[in-house]
């Protein structure tokens, strides 16, 4: 039976458990001989969980362990003799033969795929029948010990609770584990790559070309300022000149001018920007904007522009951030007590006045922090740049010629058919690491920064 | 009454009706004006680049859902197919009908009908849909009929202005034979990726889409729901909880690209997942592979959610249940709980919209299959929708084009009604204390 | 409406109203405000007295669904006719918080605030000779002066309402509004406030809200007493507290209600 029509089987059995139990609480209840600790349900909860929890964690194992025990049984089969003993081979006839043990109308097959085939199939079904029955025992035992335990006296309300309290505990654990595995894993691909890499090449090389990568000076090619250089110059700079401006006015013409009902609904319409995939941004940079911008260049008297320059990437960057430094101001202007306001205008400044001389400053570090949040995102957004920047690794100051980003580049040197061990693959790994670190920087700095603005206000 | 003696002043009153005092005034409106044009501008500027896109998409985009077809006169048995009536009947149907040779003759079959370029105006696939009209009528094997076939794509691009004059001087051929017909494209909406735009469809992407969906939101919404409970109502202040709370704030905000990479760390490179080792046991494309790494990602995003509306749930219902003697998870499960979920839940939707339109960790761990099947369960291959618009982008021939915006409108619409459902959630459900 | 003429009053409201949406707030008042007195509004929370001091100088104009009716002139002038330009008006009728409220910026740049805004000082030292001067006149000079450069929000609280009330000199009103100036402040503070007010008068016209019966009995030569809305009595201080001619009167001084 496959994994998860099993999970919902036992889910039954847990609902039948629950049913059982709460019954027989209540036949307690009613015989009248002692009065029950916890409530009839709550021995239900009991009994239900005995019942689908072990099984339930018997099968996340199995399924783990049970290809390899599948494998292994074809591979001891008479049949499997005549295959190959180099590994890629084998395998590719091994994925074949599930295959046909699929679809067995699957003629363009290697022959020897359809002879394991039925091996396959007989292998599998014998190790699911396996899993299926264990679990199912696992389930009838642990529903059977539990039912066994419901007495009058039965603490199973704190039982079922302290489960309970330890699976919120797992669960809230689950947020740590991911950040222990993000930084490890790119900390322990980073190492590998540093040991063919030196380090200071990487961080301070300015030639990038992976797709020639000398085998005995790897790092020669792989030096990552250009990267960082076209990072920061389309997601910091360009893509924050056209966000900060469009972003803070939006921001001040919504919250001072704007009539409520144009509040309600441009809010919501700029907030649509943020919602918009990237890949849809990254298609139009690609197919409206980059022409766009080329066709100007030309103009501008350069008849060999890119048609993957870092304006292009930038300006759509910048207008996708545009939603998130204006809901940053909003927040922070809002944050600026009505009396800093009336205390501006009462002594008979404009609106235009009391915004840029005392709202805009007072909001500052809020604004900041926003700024700071945009651009970490700036560095981080991967697939406008993918779509519409450019792989060569320049450093220039031309907006109209090409750029590539750290993240840009991640992906290309990921998505070839490079080994998994290569230093091409792993540098994706070091830069990762690099923009990692850059983006929790610029977090922790600007989560700092809103602190303490918040605290000087309350 | 007398006026009051006029104090000792040190300096003149200022004169609020002198000439430089009204000029002064005058430049200060003026830049009020000014002001509040440039923000009525970034606004409107802002609100006009959503338009553009979204026009820009739907003019390249809807043609994607039509589809010219062309009527080919067809005699199966004359033209020579052999193959029995009763061979279609079987799950071999359709390689008996590929190895009996049907492409060509219905090819040879639009040479006839059309004129010896007649072939060059049939899309690719077109032979196809004869398939699929022979398996659904088997009585056409015997006789003489009309099938309609999807026309190549630029043979459409002619038919709209845009195409080479010899594709031209045929499609005005075939309109005088009112050979030609238009229509709703349902194909797209019902097939998958093929290598002839004419032929693509969405419906396996779509559905790669909502297998993935369904594991994220399986894992990353009892988890995030419980972990905002435990951080919320439960956990003591120290350090650890300092820990876990530092983390989901900077997992919330760590760029999607490194999820992938910890996904293709972890799945690929630790449990070898389409890896050699057990052989491809899952491949890298799965569901279920993909929808893990997503709820990573949007799993702070629920947490921070439910936090704050559970937050927003008054300590008078917390105490009202504790005095009636409710054990701690009692209150919180039956009172807090109930009142927190649509918060909860707005938060959720506007995270699995968040996630649904995620293309790069995906791109990154291996989703970008080229999937001619949609997929039948969370270990198949499949792609989602996002990366099919990358793939699609990607490709060289002009009929994509209008497939790319297309499937950039369905994406669209999904995420808009998903969000609408968040905002009509947070209307219908605002906080009743 | 009526024609101007010169009139004897700084400021006189005539049948003013104001509403928010459907709620009237302040129901036909009508009052005169003269340059060597300090006028106190006072009654129980609630009862439009600092709504109706808002309209003195326009400031009911930031809040979208306020209407004012009726007429307020200054110096005979209608200040909400279209000719009265609304940010002259506040330049001449300057206004005081109940909660201090400076600018975080430095003590100097608050003060400096209004004569930047409005041009009125022709050089730099002519600015600080203002600030000096407004510093003085608050009564904070001698506080303050060797750290102009601080942020007006270090302040202590009674420090900063006079700073506030610098910043409103600074610009040489006409007439000053102060909106309960002292019931964010401890009684220290608020006697050098009220001792503040008495040295001001005369220069300036000046209308204080309370709530504090004997702050306004203290500061004040002429009261007005509202309730819910409406004016109830109107007339020299010392009349008001000794012989009120209305029973709600003399039952709020009294303490039956407050």
């Amino acid at each position: 039976m496959n994994p998860f029509a099993l999970s919902f089987v036992i889910l039954g059995l847990g609902l039948i458990g629950w049913l059982t139990a709460r019954a027989r609480a209540l036949r307690f209840d009613r015989g009248g001989a002692k009065r029950l600790h916890s409530l009839p349900a709550q021995h239900g909860w009991f009994v239900a969980m005995w019942t689908v929890l072990p099984p339930l964690l018997f099968l996340v194992v199995w399924s783990a362990v049970s290809p390899g025990l599948v494998r292994q049984t074809v591979l001891q089969s008479p049949t499997a003799a005549g295959l190959s003993d180099f590994a890629f081979e084998r395998d590719s006839v091994l994925a074949q033969a599930r295959e046909v043990a699929k679809n067995p109308y699957d003629t363009e097959a290697d022959p020897l795929a359809r002879q394991l085939a039925p091996v396959v199939r007989a292998a599998r079904n014998r190790y699911a029948w396996t899993g299926t029955a264990a679990a199912a025992l696992l389930a009838f035992a642990g529903a059977a010990f539990a039912l066994s335990r419901i007495r009058p006296d039965f603490r199973a309300r704190s039982k079922v609770e302290r489960t309970l309290m330890m699976g919120l505990l797992v669960a809230s654990l689950i947020a740590i584990f991911t950040t222990i595995g993000i930084f490890a894993s790119l900390f322990w691909e980073s190492t590998r790559f540093f040991s063919q890499v030196p380090i200071t090449q990487f961080l301070f090389g300015t030639h990038w070309s992976p797709q020639v990568i000398d085998a005995k000076d790897p790092g020669a090619s792989l030096g990552a300022v250009p990267l960082f250089w076209g990072t920061f110059f389309i997601g910091a700079v360009i893509a924050m000149l056209v966000a900060i401006p469009f972003g803070l006015m939006s921001a001040v013409y919504l919250t001072q001018y704007a009539s409520a009902t144009t509040r309600r609904w441009m809010k919501p319409t700029l907030e649509m920007l943020a919602g918009v995939p990237t890949v849809v941004y990254g298609y139009f940079a690609a197919l409206t904007v980059a022409p766009a911008v080329r066709k100007l260049a030309v103009l501008l008297g350069d008849p060999f522009a890119s048609s993957e320059s870092a304006l292009a990437a930038g300006l759509v960057m910048g207008v996708m951030i545009i939603p998130f430094v204006s809901s940053m101001a909003d927040d922070s202007l809002a944050a600026v007590p009505t009396a800093m306001r009336d205390g501006s205008l009462a002594m008979g400044a404009t609106t235009s006045e009391t915004i840029s001389r005392v709202l805009v400053p007072a909001a500052l570090p809020g604004v900041v922090a926003g700024v700071l949040l945009a651009v970490s995102r700036a560095i981080g957004e991967t697939m406008i740049v993918v779509m519409a920047a450019s792989g060569a690794a320049t450093i220039t100051l031309n907006p109209l010629q090409s750029a590539t980003t750290v993240t840009k580049q991640i992906v290309d040197l990921l998505t070839g058919e490079a080994e998994f061990d290569s230093p091409k693959t792993l540098a994706a790994f070091a830069l990762g690491l690099t923009l990692f670190v850059i983006t929790l920087l610029l977090n922790i700095v600007a989560l700092r920064v809103v602190k303490k603005y918040r605290e000087a206000y309350e | 009454m007398s006026k009051p003696a006029a104090p000792p002043s040190e300096r003149r009153p200022t004169d609020w009706k002198g000439a430089a005092m009204q000029k002064r005034i005058r430049r200060r409106y003026a830049a009020e004006r000014r002001f509040r044009v440039l923000g009525a501008g970034a606004v409107i500027l802002s609100a006009a680049f959503l338009g553009f896109l979204l026009l820009t998409m739907v003019a390249q985009g809807w043609r994607g859902f039509t589809v010219t077809e062309l009527a080919l006169p067809i005699d199966l048995r004359a033209d020579g197919l052999k193959i029995e009536r009763r061979q279609l009947a079987t799950p071999a149907a359709d390689l008996a009908l590929a190895s009996a040779g049907l492409e060509d003759v219905v090819q040879n079959a639009a040479v006839r009908a059309f004129g010896p370029e007649g072939d060059g105006y049939l899309a690719p696939s077109a032979w196809l849909a004869v398939r699929t009209a022979v398996k659904r009528d088997p009585s056409l094997l015997e006789r003489r009929a009309t099938v309609y076939v999807p026309a190549a794509t630029g043979f459409d691009q002619a038919l709209a202005g845009e195409g080479d004059p010899a594709m031209e001087a045929g499609v005005a051929r075939l309109q005088k034979l009112g050979a030609i017909s238009r229509g709703f494209n349902w194909a797209f909406l019902r097939e998958s990726d093929s290598t002839d735009p004419v032929a693509v469809g969405i419906w396996g992407a779509l559905k790669g889409s909502l297998l993935t969906m369904a594991i994220t939101f399986l894992i990353a919404f009892p988890v995030g729901v419980l972990s905002a409970i435990y951080l919320e109502e439960y956990a003591p202040k120290n350090r650890w909880t300092d820990l876990i709370e530092v983390s989901i704030n900077n997992l919330a905000a760590v760029p999607s690209i490194i999820f992938g990479l910890l996904g293709l760390a972890v799945f690929l490179g630790t449990w070898q997942i389409g890896g050699h080792v057990y052989g491809p046991m899952l491949p890298r494309s799965a569901p279920l592979v993909g929808g893990v790494t997503l709820a990573l990602m949007i799993m702070p995003v629920i947490v921070i959610a439910s936090r704050n509306a559970i937050k927003g749930v008054p300590p008078s219902i917390r105490d009202a249940a504790l005095g009636i003697g409710a054990s701690p998870i009692q209150v919180v499960f039956h009172h807090v709980l109930p009142l927190a979920m649509p918060g909860i839940l707005t938060g959720t939707i506007i995270g699995m919209a968040r996630a649904l339109g995620e293309t790069a960790p995906l791109l990154l761990i291996g989703m970008r299959a080229f999937i001619v099947t949609a997929p039948g369960g969370f270990t198949d291959p499949s792609t989602v929708l996002p990366v099919q618009i990358f793939l699609w982008s990607d490709e060289v021939s002009r009929g994509f084009v209008e497939k790319t915006s297309a499937a950039i409108l369905v994406l669209l619409a999904v995420l808009l009604a998903m969000n609408g459902l968040a905002i009509y959630l947070r209307n219908k459900f605002e906080t009743r204390w | 409406m009526t024609v101007a003429s010169p009139a004897p009053h700084k400021m006189s409201a005539r049948g003013v109203s104001v509403s928010y949406g459907d709620k009237q707030a302040v129901k036909d008042v009508s009052i005169d405000v003269d340059m060597d007195k300090v006028t106190a509004f006072i009654g129980p929370s609630g009862c439009g007295k600092s709504t109706f001091l808002r309209t003195f100088n326009r400031m009911n104009d930031t809040i979208a669904s306020a209407r004012v009716t009726g007429e307020i002139t200054l110096d005979g002038e209608d200040i909400y006719s279209p000719d009265m330009d609304v940010v002259q008006l506040r330049a001449r009728v300057g206004m005081v918080f109940q909660k201090p409220n400076p600018f975080p910026k430095s003590i100097f740049e608050n003060v400096a605030y209004g004569p930047r805004i409005h041009g009125l000082a022709s050089s730099k030292t002519d600015l600080e000779g203002i600030v000096e001067r407004s510093l003085k006149r608050a009564g904070l000079w001698d506080e303050v002066k060797d750290r102009l450069s601080d942020s007006g929000t270090a302040l202590s609280g009674g420090q900063q309402q006079r700073l506030c009330i610098a910043r409103a000199i600074a610009v040489d009103p006409e007439v000053i509004l102060m909106d309960e100036p002292a019931s964010a402040l401890d009684p220290i503070a608020t006697a050098k406030i009220e001792e503040l007010i008495h040295e001001l008068r005369g220069r300036y016209a000046i209308v204080i809200v309370t709530h504090n019966m004997q702050q306004a009995a203290r500061v004040s030569q002429r009261t007005a007493f509202f309730h819910l809305g409406q004016l109830v009595e109107y007339g020299e201080t010392d009349n008001i507290f000794t012989a009120p001619r209305e029973e709600r009167t003399k039952d709020y001084i009294t303490g039956r209600y407050g």
